[in-house]
């Protein structure tokens, strides 16, 4: 008797517990989450480094978060074009209602995301320029802006340096898109006073920490005055920053973007030896993703549109003023996990694997 | 026996025949290694600085250490193109496995020495033995690492042990660590090569495989052994990489393959394999390595860099060929014709 009373109550606790569940699921659903059933896939152009993986698991996380989307898929191009449009269009032969993509190709991939638009699906490309229109060729494009980047960075290396000085910009490959809108936006607010060391645009560094630390080597030999670097990519400095030290000089003022790594290593040259060693971060926009994710769930399950068009990455670390935030460091963590990121931590580093 | 005999004279004609060609061709690498500087002086006097000597050597020995293993499998008449999944994997292997402790560093070393000596014994089976053609038999080598690679790490980079870090990347008497790695890895491939019985027979069975076999060496054995020392030289600079750059991708192996193949040429050795110029190929790294840092320290836009490098490179090969072909008909006409 006693224990099917038990029993009943577990039942009973158990049904009013589910219900609990179901009902906050419910209040919890965002508003860019309709109610029409739909399946969604994230098509990476170039899936093989962390940020891609925190990204990725940012994006899941995002679709997870509306319970109209049945079905979530994702395919890594490999740094292959031609595999990226195969995976485009396979993807979408195979049935998935709505697509987003990391076009990283660029332009090359338009047509194939064109004639899955024309194929009547949602298609979003997002962060890198592919081209093309919207309503034409694909259903929205949600880039972030890099020129925002240089913008905020820009404010920031006025006021540590509001004298002027020397800056040296590095960036990725030859030519790239972000590096160039990174310039722009550091010269709408860099006037004369402050010079440029590098070669224009950019130092060409391929994000490739070896190269960085090539490119730097020889920035540090021939010139005795650096004032502050700017990187697209701070925690490709790593490795490359200790070469200040060896030549007597402290690491100058960094202005760039977070990781994990990046802020343990500002954490661990505070001493005399880099006086000048200040770091400022903008997020290194692994949620640009989720912006785009939710805009192709908004328009495949006829949700509300979400009010942000672009991408702004915040601005993240300050090592001067701590606003928004004190340089971060998680020592327990792996290195390549960016803290800025809404993923937490812990997740991200699951994402990141072993 | 009696064609043993006969055969001599010609082995020692065609001993005789390489032995000056290439001889000039290691005072060609000294000789625009030290044009270079000077131009460097003259033109880029920050690129021979201390502190960008200091920067940019570690990466001039890494080139020197897998040019090395390059050598090897070159000097079989071969073409190593695994190294790129060669050398991620070791990074991969160094960075993962060691979990940033240093504790586990050692044996994190030890897996990729091991994945080193499957991955060359492999090779070699596959060239030596099945006499598959050396560049197939290496690609597929290659992507097989790569899938190493994603097993191992996924493709993500992860950051390297402080001891490692200190290790790669630190100096003894102010000299870069890596410089007195590979300092020694030439010695010991030199030493090998030129002072005992196992590397004069190696550098034989290189330069005839059949009259090596006719004279009773183990002309496999020797083959499969380039690509074995290969993968431990090529396993020994993804290791240095870990720490040198303390956050590597997993993709570091990649721009290293073109190097391996250009330090081996501009060193002398014939890409018909042969005679091994180690010390020429570690010279000619470092070469490679000044004139990368004289593009830079010039400041020109990176494409002219890269044309730049080219240009040299396509020089120093062309310079080569030119005096190749000169001694080529003096010695038909004094010798009375080799290939008559």
């Amino acid at each position: 008797m006693n224990n099917k009373f038990k029993k009943l109550a577990l039942a009973a606790t158990t049904a009013v517990l589910a219900l609990g569940a179901a009902s906050m699921a419910q209040a919890d659903t965002p508003t860019w989450c309709g109610p029409k059933q739909a399946s969604l896939a994230l098509l990476d152009g170039y899936g093989g480094n962390s940020w891609r993986q925190v990204t990725t698991a940012s994006g899941k996380q995002t679709a997870s978060l509306c319970p109209s989307i049945t079905k979530y898929e994702y395919a890594d191009g490999n740094g292959d074009t031609q595999k990226s449009i195969s995976d485009i269009k396979g993807l979408a032969a195979k049935g998935i209602d709505a697509l987003v993509v990391f076009g990283d190709a660029g332009p090359a991939v338009l047509p194939a995301i064109t004639s899955v638009f024309k194929a009547g699906k949602t298609i979003v490309p997002y962060r890198v320029d592919v081209g093309g229109k919207e309503g034409e060729n694909y259903t929205k494009f949600i880039g972030s802006s890099f020129v925002n980047d240089g913008e905020t960075w820009g404010k920031w290396i006025k006021g540590v340096l509001p004298k002027g000085g020397n800056v040296l910009f590095l960036s990725g490959p030859a030519g790239n898109s972000q590096g160039l809108d990174e310039l722009k936006g550091l010269k709408n607010i860099l006037g004369a006073e402050y010079k440029f060391l590098n070669a224009e645009p950019f130092d060409v560094t391929n994000w490739d920490p070896a190269l960085t630390q090539k490119v730097l080597t020889a920035e540090i030999a021939k010139n005795d005055k650096i004032d502050v670097i700017v990187s697209d990519f701070g925690p490709s400095l790593v490795g490359a920053l200790p070469l200040f030290n060896k030549s007597g000089r402290s690491i100058p003022a960094l202005a760039t973007s977070d990781g994990n790594s990046l802020g343990c290593f500002w954490t661990d040259n505070q001493n005399d030896q880099n006086k000048d060693f200040k770091l400022f971060t903008v997020a290194t926009g692994n949620d640009n993703v989720r912006l785009a994710v939710e805009w192709a769930v908004a328009k495949v399950t006829g949700g509300k549109d979400p009010e942000e068009n672009i991408f702004k990455a915040p601005a993240f670390e300050d090592s001067v003023s701590g606003k928004p935030n004190a340089v971060q460091c998680k020592k327990d963590l792996p290195g390549a996990i960016y803290l800025s990121s809404e993923l937490p931590a812990a997740d991200q580093a699951k994402a990141v694997g072993k | 026996m009696n064609q043993a005999a006969t055969s001599t004279p010609d082995v020692f004609a065609q001993r005789s025949f390489f032995a000056t060609p290439l001889a000039r061709s290691f005072v060609t690498v000294v000789v625009c290694t030290l044009a270079l500087l000077v131009a460097c002086l003259i033109f880029a006097p920050s690129a021979v600085s201390w502190g960008a000597f200091s920067g940019s050597l570690p990466f001039a020995a890494i080139i020197a250490i897998v040019g090395l293993g390059q050598l090897l499998v070159v000097q079989q008449g071969g073409f190593d193109l695994s190294l790129p999944g060669a050398v991620s994997l070791a990074v991969v292997t160094a960075t993962h496995e060691a979990h940033q402790n240093n504790g586990l560093l050692f044996y994190a070393v030890f897996l990729s020495i091991g994945f080193a000596l499957a991955a060359g014994i492999a090779n070699g089976i596959l060239i030596a033995y099945f006499r598959l053609n050396a560049i197939i038999a290496t690609i597929g080598m290659n992507a097989l690492l790569y899938a190493g690679v994603f097993a191992v790490c996924g493709g993500t980079p992860s950051i390297t042990t402080t001891l490692l870090a200190d290790i790669a990347g630190g100096e003894t008497w102010r000299i870069p660590n890596a410089v007195l790695f590979a300092l020694a890895a030439l010695v010991l491939v030199s030493f090998i090569l030129k002072k005992t019985v196992v590397g004069r027979r190696f550098e034989a069975v290189g330069a005839n495989p059949f009259a090596a076999q006719a004279t009773g060496l183990r002309v496999q054995t020797h083959q499969l052994m380039a690509y074995v020392f290969a993968q431990l030289l090529y396993c020994m600079a993804g290791i240095l990489i870990a720490g040198i750059t303390r956050e590597p991708t997993a993709f570091q192996g990649d721009s290293l393959l073109l190097p391996s193949v250009a330090v081996v040429v501009l060193g002398g050795t014939s890409l018909l394999g042969g005679r091994g110029f180690p010390i020429s190929t570690v010279i000619a790294a470092f070469f490679l390595n000044q004139l990368s840092q004289f593009a830079l320290a010039i400041g020109v836009p990176y494409s002219a860099q890269t044309i730049i490098q080219a240009l040299a490179l396509g020089f120093g090969i062309s310079v080569y060929s030119i005096k190749w072909t000169v001694n080529l008909t003096k010695k038909n006409q004094t010798n009375g014709g080799l290939h008559e």
